[in-house]
């Protein structure tokens, strides 16, 4: 049965295409697989805006800026893998991100005056703590009081940031430690690659690895799949989706310290928005908003694509609505992709 | 197989159809400008020598960007049009570029985007005093003339100048004229937006202070907040209506709290209660003509954009700059509004 499950749902398109047909061209398959196709997008877009403007696009310094921009969002979009995978949704990550930062910098300024390496040690206990409390919220009261995941997050995206409101009275707090804005925020390992990139890869390759080769990923696709069929070949299914809400809370605590490096301040106002663009860039990388279908490559990709598309257009000075308008496109066509390849493998 | 052979080319066609879409909006605006950045490859803004390409006037031509707070807002609509006139006589290419929220979050990609298109100067509004710091000073060590506008920074010594309101004085003068309006005696309140914002703060703050110095007969109740949602205005101001009668003025310190607060007072069937509000968009202009608030503090953000674009030039050209320009404020009422002195500060949708 689990054998079976796993045949049916891991495996990435391409690896199905290839079963059921082996004679198709490879670079078909290629073309067809979701992931695929959303990444010869990225290089589509990437050569375009490097062909129009050389100079400004290629640059070392842009590229690297392109990628800092993309790094809080991506370890979000991680957590958010993980649970979409499970045919679940994390409306919250933005407000848990904001409370984990309003908690560290909270606790931060209370050790050592507020500054060097103890409080920010402190601090990020502290926002990782943040992190998986509000993560156990939502899973316990998505397995425990069986509430709709959409609800239960959309619920404790406004109550947390409500919460992290009454702890600063709705004001920023800036007691961030220099010594995390200079090494985190800006600092480079071996003064090229950016801390904050390099801090968002490791989790996507961790992540990754996770998803593909250990059973916490194979449980988190079978839930996805069925979660009646994970549940009679006796996966705990209630257990896993707790430590799979978990994960995102402490990712998106993670996202909390990155995000007090890089901008210095708590921003409470700046992350309204997050949980629907990690939705739209696990979407948009081809992992199934139904469940089932994992791919963080596909979720790298998915991130690259608006933080991409917003840096090329600003360089060839297009009006920034256009940028707002391409997103929404790029994800319309990106599901409708998806959706062509769940009706062929459904034929099949 | 004969279907999947279709759903197959189908889906070719989408992946086609989508890269096609994207290069077409990717070019869709660019036609009047991906030419021009050419030219400043060659030739990136030297001060002399560069004259060969430009036509009668012999002026150097000036790439600048302006980065408003947030894209879509009149008030930084109207600073778009200061500039935009301000750059036709000076023969600066202009462009806008911002983010659809207020928010450094927002903010600091697209200005790192900006950096590395090259202009010669930026005119933004930064929407936190210190995180955007750090990547202005990147702009400066690249050769880009900063100038503030609007907004400042906790260290605005990189910057050119730093032009705006005085926000303190505006809420100095919103206390003037409510205390006017309700003939110095009842009570009144300030409906602010959300706390940390230094314009708003700084509105609220002149306003008790112009309360307390110079109509010391009125009750001052305190000052709420609306999250800039005028349902929450609203509540606030019939919960207060009800709890204190004497409430005869309130100070709207952004649109969609001096709206909320009209509709709490309509919802209490009150005709007494005078609103002056702040800015003077669209929606402002008709809340003044519809009597639903008595008096705008308005604020001059077509001059703040005229003077940004002046100011980074004359730096860009090595003339004399100002270091700081407050620009100052008109009250416009219902029996001013169509004084020519008084319209030409209203704010505007679109140039």
């Amino acid at each position: 049965m689990m054998a079976e499950l796993r045949e049916q749902d891991q495996a990435v398109a391409d690896r199905e295409a290839e079963d059921a047909q082996p004679e198709r061209k490879r670079w078909v398959q290629m073309l067809t697989d979701s992931t695929a196709f959303i990444f010869i997008a990225l290089l589509g877009m990437v050569v375009a805006f490097t062909v129009l403007r050389p100079e400004a696009f290629a640059s070392v310094n842009n590229l690297r800026n392109i990628a800092i921009a993309a790094s809080i969002l991506l370890v979000l979009s991680i957590g958010q893998t993980f649970v979409i995978t499970t045919a679940g949704i994390d409306i919250s990550v933005g407000s848990v991100l904001v409370f984990s930062g309003v908690v560290a910098a909270l606790v931060m300024a209370e050790v050592n005056g507020g500054q060097g390496w103890a409080a920010v040690l402190v601090g990020t206990v502290a926002a990782l703590l943040a992190g998986a409390f509000w993560g156990l919220v939502n899973g316990l009261l998505i397995t425990k009081a069986q509430l709709p995941p959409l609800i239960v997050t959309l619920g404790t995206f406004g109550g947390v940031l409500g919460f992290a409101k009454v702890l600063t009275g709705g004001i920023n707090l800036r007691t961030v430690p220099n010594v995390l804005i200079e090494t985190l925020g800006i600092g480079r390992l071996f003064g090229v690659i950016p801390w904050l990139v390099i801090l968002a890869l490791v989790i996507t390759t961790i992540a990754g690895i996770t998803m593909r080769f250990t059973r916490f990923g194979r449980y988190t696709i079978a839930i996805g799949s069925s979660e009646e069929a994970a549940r009679r070949v006796g996966i705990n299914v209630d257990r896993h989706l707790l430590k799979v809400y978990l994960v995102s809370g402490v990712l998106a605590g993670i996202g909390g310290m990155m995000s007090l490096a890089r901008f210095t301040n708590t921003t409470i106002q700046g992350h309204d928005t997050d949980n629907l663009q990690s939705i739209a860039s696990v979407v948009i990388g081809g992992t199934s908003l139904f469940g089932g279908i994992a791919t963080m490559f596909g979720t790298l990709v998915g991130v690259f694509i608006p933080t991409t598309l917003q840096n090329g257009f600003v360089i060839l000075r297009i009006q920034p609505f256009w940028q707002e308008v391409a997103v929404g496109a790029v994800l319309i066509v990106a599901v409708y992709v998806d959706q062509l390849k769940r009706r062929a493998r459904d034929r099949l | 197989m004969r279907s999947t052979n279709r759903v197959r080319r189908s889906r070719v066609m989408v992946a086609s159809v989508a890269v096609v879409a994207l290069l077409a909006s990717a070019c869709g605006n660019g036609d009047d400008t991906t030419d021009e950045p050419d030219d400043d490859v060659e030739e990136p803004a030297d001060d002399e020598g560069s004259d060969d390409d430009e036509g009668a006037a012999g002026d150097e031509e000036y790439d600048i960007t302006l980065i408003p707070g947030v894209t879509g807002d009149e008030f930084y609509v109207s600073m778009e049009c200061g500039a935009l006139a301000a750059s036709e006589e000076l023969g600066v290419n202009l462009d806008v570029q911002g983010a659809p929220v207020f928010s450094p979050t927002e903010q600091i990609p697209v200005l790192e985007s900006v950096i590395a298109s090259e202009p010669d100067a930026i005119l933004i509004a930064p929407t936190d005093v210190d995180a955007l710091q750090g990547p202005l000073e990147t702009a400066v060590e690249a050769g880009i003339e900063i100038v503030l506008v609007d907004t400042t920074l906790s260290d605005p010594s990189i910057a050119v100048t730093q032009i705006g309101s005085d926000n303190h004085e505006g809420g100095r003068m919103a206390a003037d004229a409510l205390g006017e309006l309700m003939g110095g005696e009842g009570a009144a309140m300030v409906v602010n937006v959300t706390p940390g914002i230094s314009t708003t703060d700084a509105r609220g703050e002149g306003f008790i202070e112009g309360m307390e110095e110079n109509w010391p007969d009125i009750e001052f109740l305190g000052q709420e907040y609306s999250d800039n949602e005028p349902a929450k205005a609203a509540e606030i101001v019939s919960a207060t209506l009800a709890a204190e009668p004497d409430l005869s003025g309130i100070f709207g310190a952004n649109l969609f709290s001096a709206e909320g607060a009209a509709t709490g007072i309509r919802q209490e069937g009150r005709d007494d209660v005078f609103i002056v509000g702040f800015d003077a968009g669209p929606a402002q202009i008709e809340q003044l003509r519809e009597g639903l608030v008595q008096a705008l503090i308005v604020q001059q953000p077509l001059e703040i954009g005229r003077q940004g674009i002046e100011q980074a030039v004359a730096a860009l050209r090595g003339e004399p700059t100002e270091e700081q320009i407050g620009t100052g404020f008109v009250t416009a009422t219902l029996d001013n509004l169509d004084d020519p002195e008084i319209a030409e500060y209203l704010y505007k949708a679109e140039c």
